[in-house]
């Protein structure tokens, strides 16, 4: 878009690894993305911030393609991953296997915590046991959940308390080794204290992945975006380095009055 | 989204009830076409009066409803997968079966059970020619319940017939509940590790949404088995009321119709999911 110099951890990377141009999403008549383009940068954080029904839950729906199961939705546009157009690309379940996905609320699938964490690694044809111990302890052991749960994969992950849950899925999306990370307003049902302890986590995977980072919390994205953008009403306000949209001048008002909390 | 199908105007509903009638009749007027040519001379006392046991009829009985009901739920749960989840919404095969379904499912299992007495009542004159073919003196209820089913295979199909219009619908109405109460996070989760349609289903959808298809299952089979309880007594009080007595068969039904009925609530209430914010 207009500013393509980039600041923060990942200094000069600048390949883009998504290309959104002209994005469009009806839900039956309702528009919910009104021409959008942006691209996300390899390696780099990119928060985006904007009230409640802005679109940002959309975006991430259709990066990953799951949008698909709801019914009369359109989309125009396009949204290319290295340089591929997803709606392109047959192997749809491999597409998703590169996008990791944790939703607002974790969503405990009805299984074990060792088998939530093994289902995408099984899914993906990974059958042996050593390897799939391995991959557990890994992801477990990123999202910080390791410790506290080492002692009994083997009870359902819907036991665990809600913060837990939500490393939980962050574990599970991390299981399949995915190059980008999408996170929809994570910190929802999470304490303050475990927000801490995920954002760490974040920082530490920012130098083997992609991040994108919808939150509604926007001192998150102030904390922890190299980027952060704003949207609106479907449309994409701003999107600049987050020391620019956190200045006391970005390029649009609405934009400083979210940030800084008098907006509406 | 569903407001288009659960909610057709009142010409459309007016067009969809008419449909429903003309599938009733069409199942049943070949029934009473049938049951019409059926003399009770036709009917092969013979093989009905060597009933020996009371007690093992009535398990055969049972063992025949319980088999006809599991196969019934079983279609019903098949049809009920197969729109709910490979069929759009707006697929118009899917609209009418569910528009056809809601109607059937909200017809009083009470009138099925009056309906198989009017149709069944006038030829169980089978009964009582037995009851004077095997004069040993103990024609219990049991026995002659047994006649009710096993006197002529057409009185049985057409029991067979009733309840799994009965059955059925009840099973599709419950199941396609079932499977929507499964919360859309959970399969977008399992969709976004890449899973595929069928893996989501077995290993994600069906584990969670099966204790409420198999309390729809039991609330069905509960309305069947209530229905059966009314058509045996009304046939033994009509009948035989020097008997005095309620059979085996009528006490196993009713308190199988009581037992289910249980069941569906307690797991309907232990199981329901707990409603997830949409995002
Ligand atoms: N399944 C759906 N059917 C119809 N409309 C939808 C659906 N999901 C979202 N929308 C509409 O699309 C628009 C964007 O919604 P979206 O969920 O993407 O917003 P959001 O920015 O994620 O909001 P929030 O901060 O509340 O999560 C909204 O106007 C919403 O009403
Ligand atoms: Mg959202």
């Amino acid at each position: 878009m207009k500013n393509m110099h980039t600041n923060g951890n990942n200094g000069s990377q600048t390949t883009p690894i998504i290309e959104i141009s002209d994005l469009k999403v009806h839900y039956g008549d309702k528009s919910a993305l009104n021409g959008i383009s942006f691209d996300v940068y390899k390696n780099e954080i990119l928060g985006i911030i904007g009230p409640a029904q802005s679109g940002k839950t959309t975006l991430l729906k259709v990066i990953n393609r799951t949008l698909e199961f709801t019914s009369q939705t359109s989309i125009e546009g396009s949204v290319k991953l290295d340089g591929v157009d997803i709606s392109t690309i047959g192997d749809v379940y491999g597409l998703r296997r590169r996008i990791g996905m944790v939703l607002p609320l974790p969503v405990g699938l009805p299984l074990s915590i060792y088998d939530n964490v093994a289902f995408a690694p099984r899914t993906a044809g990974v059958r042996a046991k050593s390897e799939l111990n391995e991959i557990v302890e890994r992801c477990l052991q990123q999202a910080a959940l390791w410790d506290e749960v080492k002692d009994r994969l083997d009870t359902l992950g819907t036991k665990l308390s809600g913060g837990q849950q939500q490393r939980l899925t962050i574990a599970r999306a991390l299981s399949h080794q995915p190059e980008i990370l999408c996170l929809d307003e994570f910190s929802i049902a999470v304490d303050p204290v475990t927000t801490m302890r995920i954002e760490d986590v974040l920082d530490t995977l920012r130098t083997e992945m992609t991040i994108l980072l919808v939150t509604n919390l926007v001192q998150q994205a102030k904390r922890l975006a190299d980027r952060t953008a704003f949207m609106l009403n479907g449309d994409l306000v701003e999107i600049d380095t987050t020391d620019v949209i956190f200045s006391d001048n970005p390029a649009n008002q609405a934009t400083y009055d979210y940030v800084n909390g008098n907006f509406g | 989204m569903n407001s288009l199908m659960t909610h057709p105007n009142p010409r459309q509903k007016f067009v969809l009830q008419g449909i429903a009638l003309v599938i009733l009749g069409a199942v049943f007027f070949p029934v009473w076409n049938v049951l019409k040519k059926t003399h009770v001379s036709d009917v092969p006392i013979s093989s009905v009066a060597r009933v020996p046991d009371p007690l093992s009829n009535l398990f055969n009985d049972l063992y025949f409803f319980l088999s006809i009901s599991f196969l019934a739920i079983l279609l019903g749960v098949t049809c009920a997968f197969y729109l709910q989840e490979w069929l759009p919404e707006t697929n118009w095969v899917r609209r009418l079966v569910e528009n056809q379904v809601s109607i059937l499912s909200g017809i009083p299992s009470l009138l099925y059970g009056l309906l198989a007495v009017l149709i069944f009542l006038p030829y169980s004159g089978v009964i009582q020619k037995i009851e004077t073919v095997s004069s040993d003196g103990n024609v219990g209820a049991a026995s002659l319940k047994a006649t009710v089913f096993q006197g002529d295979t057409t009185l049985f199909y057409a029991m067979l017939l009733t309840f799994v219009i009965l059955v059925m619908p009840r099973v599709i109405k419950t199941t396609q509940a079932a499977l929507r109460s499964v919360p859309m996070p959970i399969r977008e989760s399992a969709y976004a590790l890449g899973a595929s349609r069928s893996q989501v289903l077995m290993k994600h959808v069906v584990p969670i949404a099966f204790p409420l298809i198999l309390a729809g299952g039991c609330r069905a089979m509960s309305c069947a088995f209530a229905t059966a309880a009314l058509f045996i007594g009304v046939c033994i009080w009509s009948h035989a009321p020097q008997s005095g007595q309620m059979t085996g068969g009528f006490v196993l039904f009713l308190g199988g119709s009581l037992i289910l009925s249980i069941l569906s609530s307690f797991l309907i209430e232990r199981y329901s999911p707990v409603p997830t914010r949409n995002t």
